[in-house]
């Protein structure tokens, strides 16, 4: 028991140990220094069920051995497209949010299909590509929110006519429109059980699917490429469904958060998105080459958990707003410890 | 068939500059802007930046790949700028001075980004891109916390008003283009920066002579194969650990130029993008991953430098609307750096499998594994 | 090359850069010098301002003073010298001298007072540290994104 005790320690990292430790260290402070502790957990599940599932996004490149997604902005640009063009085509209210899921899933088909096909030409250098992929594509994306012929004039800027805003708001078409089915409130605590339910049925899809046989041949491309291609399957086939995948739950990631949050970004904040997501699995448990639903889950809650405590916390303990480089520090330093990390397996 | 091979890697190196002679071709002419204006623009933008994409040659040299961190240097020189100003010590000497005190940060910087990058070995990259947005955090944490509560700042015209940290901007008005305008000389109504080009010639001199150092010498058989050099007895970790610290001290001094020619630092975002920028120069003047010379970095400058200027306003010409060009210029960027990491990557898995199919002739058998081994190494 | 010597070397290499960096400390160090062209009142003696003074730094004229004017020039280095020329009444004869001072190191903003340093009064009557009033300004705290990691003007900086 001690053994299993300690090989659990070991195997959780130290940085994992330290940031989940400092998250428990500012949910015991909260209450001393003034600040609210049901509206801190009510933001945190509500954060959680905004970022879930561009989390859980990681999972399926993770398990065939592409790494990292850092090329998350691609499905988030596909997501956009479908939330621009549902709005434009005048869908509104609840129904928009499926419609442009619906809208999405063509655009993040055929980018997963073309970004798969590049990462299987690069294999060894996927991370890196990815993150340039992203960004390529993202400032590729910032032209054509000007020049593609949008009109619907809650989207377009007021004098031009022409030319996306930078932010869209949701008002009329599906803001909250998943947070709003069957909330609960107890007290000061609201939860956003429509959010966290379609969470629930993707990762449960997710995991589902792993199990299946197209699943278990993608762990078995992830974990031992040579192995996998000896045993009859096709490997790049697999790389390709899992970009695939990811990309296109990064789509319908990007749409759930803009439901909770309200608004549509456009232009460069798909940027960095990649980088919260990644580090956000990462302190969950999970490293290069393995990933589980359970890692998403724990990823998420701690690292949002950091991100919405330490500002206030911080704030009312010592007047001093560090949250920004905390914030910083601890998901740049989870993503460094991760790649430093010898993959098990030989790969 | 190897002269085939040859020929294909001739146009694969020669491809991006091409594309990059042919946007310029089109874009000056539509940008409307004179010869006199470009020649000038470009002539401070080499001054300004071929010093930094210097500090990217070594690392190349010693395999490590295009090192994201030199941001680390960056962020030395600004620190040693920073408490530069604030003791008031200004023109040529402030340069120097605060050139001597980046010395010390970026040695203990590259020494942590090399020993990093020893534990992720065929990542480098990635991870010291990471490392760029780590140090930037304790950067921040330096910069806004410490400056000015522990690191003693005097001068109410650095500091924040609320008693520490420093603010967005720090003028360098006291030292601006002092460097520049050292030894002042206009060729045809363009102006020359020439003791900053003294300075890069001697850089480039040093690099020319380093490679031909036994540690010169080391480093190159360490990027050729680590396994062969160590072998050789050579001290791998330290050859690359050296590599990296020599590129964050020079591109601390590479800022103190970049910024001596702005004219002021802006303190939170100076450095974020100088990386990207770079390296994104130097790929354009033909380099890869693997191989860049100085040749690269005078040719990169030029070009990339030429598509930035002229693209907002050949942008504007074509679309009306000059935010077009903007994005266009930073989409360039990006794309070049993304076109030549998977030429990079596309060039080494062929070889891989010549050099495994080669085994194979000769063994008879036994190739195929060797073919689906380069498949795990992420 | 023995380990001793190679150490000497080194130490000696550390000595140099920090023999160079004691030097910039010196002659690196900027002063902003203002002139002072008004009447002073010292022990009971009072000088007068003169009708006009004409200061220049380097052959190159920096101010140009009449009464209870001030004027400015940024320096670098301990040593300070400049080319004083006074008119004491309107259409009056111009009377020229070169002042050469050393300035007192830890003052950023030195006020000299031109008519009192002329009439060979000490140091400590003419020359006055120059202290910035604090101005009352709008709290400055840097830009921090909300849910990215870096705001978008960043990405489009200019290089």
């Amino acid at each position: 028991m001690k053994e299993k005790l300690q090989a659990f320690f070991k195997s959780f990292g130290l940085p994992r140990l330290i940031i989940a430790g400092f998250l428990l260290l500012l949910l015991i402070l909260a209450p001393f220094v003034g600040a609210d502790l049901p509206t801190q957990i009510s933001n945190i599940i509500n954060r959680f069920s905004w970022n879930g599932i561009l989390v859980l996004a990681m999972v399926p490149m993770v398990h065939s051995g592409c790494g990292l997604n850092f090329g998350l902005p691609l499905g988030i640009i596909s997501g956009l497209l479908g939330a621009t063009l549902s709005i434009e085509l005048g869908f509104t209210g609840r129904l928009s949010f499926f419609a442009a899921i619906l809208i999405a899933t063509p655009f993040a088909l055929i980018l997963g299909a073309g970004y798969g096909f590049l990462l299987n030409k690069i294999k060894g250098g996927e991370m890196m590509i990815a993150t340039y992929v992203g960004f390529s594509s993202v400032s590729f994306m910032c032209m054509m929110w000007l020049l593609l012929p949008y009109h619907s004039p809650n989207m377009v800027w007021g004098y031009a006519g022409k030319g996306l805003r930078t932010t869209i708001s949701l008002e009329g078409y599906y803001n909250q429109a998943l947070a709003g089915i069957l909330p609960i409130k107890i007290g000061n605590i609201l939860i956003p059980t429509g959010t966290l339910l379609f969470f629930a049925l993707l990762a449960f899809g997710i995991w589902a699917f792993l199990h299946t046989k197209t699943g278990t041949a993608m762990t078995a491309v992830g974990s031992n490429p040579a192995f996998a291609r000896a045993a009859g399957i096709n490997v790049d086939g697999i790389r390709l469904l899992s970009v695939v995948m990811s990309t296109w739950l990064a789509a319908v990631g990007i749409l759930v958060y803009e439901q909770g949050f309200g608004f549509i970004q456009l232009y460069m904040a798909p940027f960095y998105m990649a980088l919260p997501a990644v580090s956000a699995i990462l302190i969950g448990g999970a490293s290069v080459n393995k990933a589980s639903i359970v890692n998403v889950i724990v990823g998420t809650i701690l690292f949002q958990g950091i991100v919405t405590m330490t500002p206030t916390v911080m704030n009312n303990a010592i007047h001093m707003d560090m949250s920004e480089i905390i914030r910083i520090i601890a998901s740049m330093g989870m993503i460094l410890f991760a790649l430093t990390r010898k993959t098990e397996a030989t790969r | 068939m190897n002269k085939k091979i040859d020929f294909r890697e001739v146009l694969q190196r020669s491809l991006v500059p091409i594309m990059f002679i042919v946007i310029c071709a089109i874009g000056i002419p539509l940008s409307g802007l004179s010869v006199g204006y470009l020649a000038n623009e470009i002539m401070t933008r080499m001054g300004r930046n071929i010093f930094l994409i210097l500090s990217l040659l070594i690392p190349i040299m010693a395999g490590m790949g295009l090192n994201f961190g030199m941001t680390l240097g960056a962020m030395a020189g600004e620190i040693a700028l920073i408490l530069v100003c604030d003791w008031q010590i200004v023109g040529i000497p402030a340069m120097v001075l605060a050139a001597i005190i980046s010395v010390p940060i970026s040695i203990a910087l590259g020494v942590f980004c090399g020993s990093i990058l020893n534990q992720a070995k065929g990542r480098e990259m990635i991870t010291s891109y990471i490392m760029s947005f780590f140090i930037n955090g304790i950067y921040q944490l330096v910069v806004l916390y410490m400056m000015g509560s522990i690191i003693p700042i005097r001068h109410g015209s650095i500091k924040l008003p609320r008693g520490y940290g420093i603010r967005n901007t720090v003028s360098l008005l006291s030292m601006r283009q002092k460097l520049d305008n050292l030894i002042p000389l206009t060729v045809g109504g363009v102006k020359i920066p020439v003791a900053t080009f003294l300075v890069i010639l001697v850089m480039c001199l040093f690099i020319v002579w380093f490679r031909r150092t036994k540690l010169g010498q080391d480093m190159r058989a360490v990027g050729q194969d680590m396994g062969v050099a160590r072998d050789a007895g050579i001290n791998v970790e330290r050859t690359r650990i050296i590599s990296i610290v020599i590129s964050t001290v020079l591109a601390g001094f590479g800022m103190i130029i970049y910024l001596q020619n702005m004219g002021n630092i802006a303190t939170y975002s100076s450095h974020s993008q100088i990386g990207m920028f770079c390296i994104a120069a130097l790929l354009v003047g033909g380099a890869s991953v693997d191989k860049a010379s100085i040749g690269n970095v005078f040719l990169g400058v030029i070009l990339f430098h030429t598509m930035f200027i002229v693209a907002p306003k050949a942008g504007a010409t074509i679309t009306g609307d000059s935010m077009i060009g903007e994005y266009f210029r930073v989409f360039v960027s990006y794309a070049v750096i993304t076109i030549a990491l998977v030429m990079y990557e596309t060039s080494k898995r062929r070889k891989k499998k010549a050099a495994g199919r080669e085994l194979q002739d000769l063994q008879g058998h036994g190739g195929d594994d060797l073919r689906t081994a380069d498949l795990g190494t992420l | 090359m023995n380990k001793g010597r190679k150490w000497i070397f080194r130490i000696g290499a550390l000595a140099i850069v920090l023999a160079v960096a004691a030097v910039m400390f010196v002659i690196g160090r900027g002063h902003t010098v203002y002139f002072d062209n008004r009447e002073l009142a010292y022990n009971g003696k009072t000088v007068a301002a003169p009708y006009k003074i004409v200061v220049s730094v380097d052959g190159e004229q920096v101010a140009k003073l009449y009464d209870k004017e001030r004027g400015m020039t940024d320096t670098m280095g301990q040593k300070f010298s400049m080319v004083v020329r006074i008119t004491q009444e309107k259409g009056g004869e111009e009377k020229t001298s070169a002042v050469s001072m050393n300035l007192p190191y830890n003052m950023d903003g030195i006020i000299l007072n031109i008519p009192a340093m002329m009439a060979g009064l000490p140091e400590e009557a003419y020359l006055t540290e120059f202290i910035q009033a604090p101005t009352e300004e709008p709290e400055e705290e840097p830009a921090e994104g909300e849910d990215d990691m870096m705001g978008e003007e960043e990405l489009l900086t200019d290089v």
